[in-house]
């Protein structure tokens, strides 16, 4: 290389179209494949535990229902069947915990898919979410043959969801005007908390149902959760709470109390932004940018 | 860096939030963008932020990323605003500029701008995913920062008073090549004598030379270790009395001398309050960003001073490694050395170019080595503009790269030169200055949705944030 030219050259040449490194060809998506959990440490405690509990404890009432068969069949069929229904509530209560869980996951799935324009995913969990709402049950037929995210997208947010969306700030209207009437007439700011805190709750949960998603106690943990985080992304000062509040406590009724009762309009405000982020945190369709 | 009192106090008051945000999988991560003016920060940034957008709709744009991240990569997003007193850093308009026909570059950067970035990641345990509906999904927001380039070298200035800081000042314009631009700034401070009385209009006309000596050494020499930065960037509000100071040859005492002092001490405080202290006093990431094409095709005595500035800067930011750092947590975790630009050289240079600035940085690099910080360097291209080529020279044939130009449309094709792999021998320096021509980008989705044509940004994030994935 030593004989090669030295400085640096420019040589000019005709005017040309710009570059085209094919840039979006490039990076098109393709499926990839699951990553594979990995056991933590923590993980694998967790599980060892619950595998001990659970089955040391299964073993110790089989034994137990033998012992008892041994003493007589009446003392036997007993035990068998109160050990029956225990576990069997058990099981069916980890059962439904699981459940709202999955069902909350797939809202996720559902929005990665949207985000990614990933229409076979998106139509299948869109299907899959419109069975088990009834405003939606009717429209599958239409997200069988949508042709793109975008049409999945438009049908979703045209139909159900808007109807949702009224419905929930409906159910949200009616906890403002309780936790209006609570705060006027409550004793002390402590209960009001406690007051407001158990109608939240119990207003995530209603709109949970609303979308289809039934939530257990891990589910509204994780519901409540998945809301305080989204109220962060959802504009602080949002123009329909502020008309809705305004209808609201222009009531004749609410007046009355409105002057003493400033704490109640803030209440009640909150409670109608709620009822909105929470439908925001449920959608299956995740908000534009 | 002088010892701050409340800066431990600071460090302390965070580590709550700081642990509890990796106890959850929630980390924030503040990743501070060092380059001296024209390195390529802007762009860098706005390059950085699409691609991630796009690899968060699942674009391949960045595989080693995806790579580090095993697969489990779900949605990119930029955080909302809430109440910064800061602009936000407009990765859309600068994206639509380099797309649109004719497209631009971003300009001169004259304010700081501010971005967060955040990344959904599926938790990789089995434990994590089961939890993951309750506790959330991991996310690693990153902290972004955009600012002149010229004022990181009010870094060094922080811990020095006006005497040491004009001798220093003196000593650099002084050199034979910087001379030649600063002779009439020279010669008017050495003409005035010890002592004399504090001027208003002597000291309006010395700032006025030395401004314009820093400009010319900007400009027609390529230096970069110039001093204060504001001087040559003021920023939005334009020039305010603070900036009204230069360096004397009689440094002490009061009249002229005292009056300059007092406003490079106000001057101090002032960018350590509105910029060192928000941004560089804690990082946990850094990438330092060097155009070393351009310091190597400015001269010897440019691509010196640059690597004068950049140890400079090195030395004014902490690294970690102090055990009050380890007890705080506080400190960089992670440095990558980056030669922007590198489309401006055909494949086969790319490693020299990179091995050169090894040389370049070896000073920072090792001391952030002894610290026990991991560093990497790279060469990089934030926007691609340029095809490897062939071009004929005196009858040979040499590997160059073919591009747009952006002043006239035209095709070109530029040979580099030979890219030295150490600090080269005066000989080298023999054909002069050359300027490297600015290429156009090449055809871009204005939506940005795809991200934008790159070479070597995923192994520099992959280095630089892999693990936090
Ligand atoms: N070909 C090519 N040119 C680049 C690249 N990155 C930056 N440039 C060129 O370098 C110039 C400066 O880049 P900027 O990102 O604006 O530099 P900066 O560090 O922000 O500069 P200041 O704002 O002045 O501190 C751009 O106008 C481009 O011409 C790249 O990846 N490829
Ligand atoms: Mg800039």
């Amino acid at each position: 290389m030593s004989d090669s030219p030295k400085g640096p050259r420019v040589i000019l040449e005709e005017p040309a179209p710009r570059l085209d490194f094919q840039w979006e060809q490039a990076v098109v998506p393709v499926a990839v494949p699951a990553p594979r959990a990995r056991w933590s440490g923590l993980g694998r405690v967790a599980a060892g535990a619950a595998v001990l509990g659970l089955g040391l404890a299964a073993l110790d009432a089989a034994n137990f229902v033998v012992d008892q068969f041994g003493r007589g069949p009446v003392q036997g069929w007993a035990t068998l069947g109160v050990v029956g229904v225990g576990f069997g509530l058990l099981a069916g209560g980890a059962w439904r915990e699981l459940r709202s869980l999955a069902a909350l996951r797939a809202v996720d799935r559902a929005r990665v898919a949207f985000a990614r324009q990933d229409l076979e995913t998106a139509r299948a969990e869109a299907l899959r979410w419109a069975g088990g709402v009834a405003e939606a049950a009717s429209l599958q037929p239409a997200l069988r043959q949508a042709g793109s995210t975008e049409e999945l997208r438009a049908l979703l947010e045209g139909g159900p969801l808007r109807l949702l969306d009224a419905e929930a700030a409906g159910l949200g209207r009616v906890a403002a005007v309780q936790a209006f009437s609570i705060t006027a007439i409550s004793p002390s700011p402590g209960l009001d908390a406690l007051v407001f805190a158990w109608r939240g709750v119990r207003l995530v949960r209603q709109v949970a149902a609303l979308h289809g998603l039934r939530p257990g106690l891990a589910g509204t943990f994780a519901l409540l959760r998945r809301t305080l985080f989204d109220a962060a992304t959802v504009a602080a000062t949002d123009v329909a709470v502020d008309a809705a509040a305004r209808a609201l406590l222009s009531n004749k009724l609410l007046e009355q109390f409105a002057g003493e009762a400033a704490a109640g309009a803030v209440a009640a405000r909150r409670m109608l932004r709620l009822a909105r982020v929470a439908a925001e945190a449920c959608r299956i369709v995740p908000p534009l940018r | 860096m002088p010892a701050d009192p409340f800066g431990l106090l600071r460090d302390l008051a965070e580590m709550p939030e700081r642990g509890l945000r990796n106890l959850i999988g929630q980390p924030r991560i503040r990743l501070a963008v060092t380059g001296l003016t024209r390195a390529g920060k802007t762009v860098f940034l706005t390059a950085m932020v699409a691609n991630l957008l796009a690899a968060g709709r699942g674009r391949r744009t960045l595989p080693q990323l995806e790579q580090a991240a095993g697969g489990r990569l779900r949605g990119v997003r930029l955080v909302p605003s809430a109440s910064e007193a800061l602009p936000r850093f407009d990765v859309e308009a600068h994206l639509a500029a380099l797309a649109a026909d004719p497209p631009a570059w971003p300009g001169r950067t004259d304010d700081l701008s501010t971005l967060e970035v955040t990344l959904d990641l599926e938790r990789g345990s089995s434990l994590g995913s089961l939890l993951g509906g309750l506790i959330g999904r991991r996310t690693v927001t990153l902290e972004l920062l955009d600012y002149p380039g010229e004022w990181l070298l009010d870094l060094p200035m922080l811990d020095q008073d006006y005497a040491e800081w004009s001798a220093e000042a003196l000593r650099r314009l002084r050199r034979a090549e910087a001379s030649t631009a600063a002779h009439e700034f020279l010669a008017w401070a050495e003409a005035l004598p010890a002592g004399t009385a504090a001027d208003e209009a002597l000291a309006r006309r010395g700032h006025a030379l030395y401004r314009d000596a820093l400009r010319e050494c900007r400009d027609r020499l390529g230096f970069r270790f110039l001093q204060p930065g504001r001087v040559l960037n003021p920023g939005p509000r334009g020039e305010t009395p603070l900036l009204w100071f230069f360096p004397l040859p009689h440094p002490r005492g009061g009249g002229l001398a005292g009056l300059l002092a007092e406003r490079h001490a106000a001057y101090v405080a002032a960018q350590r309050a509105d910029f060192f202290e928000p941004f560089f006093r804690r990082f946990d990431r850094q990438v330092v960003l060097v155009d070393v094409l351009g310091a190597l095709h400015a001269g010897q005595a440019a691509f010196e001073d640059t690597a004068e500035a950049l140890a400079a800067i090195a030395g004014a930011l902490r690294h970690g490694g102090g055990w009050l750092d380890w007890l705080t947590g506080a400190g960089i975790s992670r440095i990558a050395f980056a030669a922007t630009k590198a489309d401006h050289v055909p494949a086969r240079q790319r490693d020299a170019l990179a091995a050169l600035l090894g040389h370049l940085v070896a000073g920072p690099q090792g001391r952030a080595g002894e610290a026990g910080v991991p560093t990497s360097v790279h060469a990089l291209a934030s926007l691609r503009c340029t095809q490897d080529d062939v071009a004929m020279l005196d009858g040979r044939p040499v590997a160059a790269v073919r591009g747009l130009l952006l002043a006239n449309g035209r095709s070109a094709k530029v040979y580099p030169g030979e890219i030295p792999l150490r600090p080269p021998e005066p000989g080298f320096w023999e054909h002069g200055f050359f300027e490297m021509p600015e290429f156009q980008p090449p055809r871009l989705d204005a939506a940005g949705g795809s991200g934008v044509p790159h070479l070597g940004l995923d192994a520099l994030l992959a280095a630089l944030i892999g693990d936090l994935l």
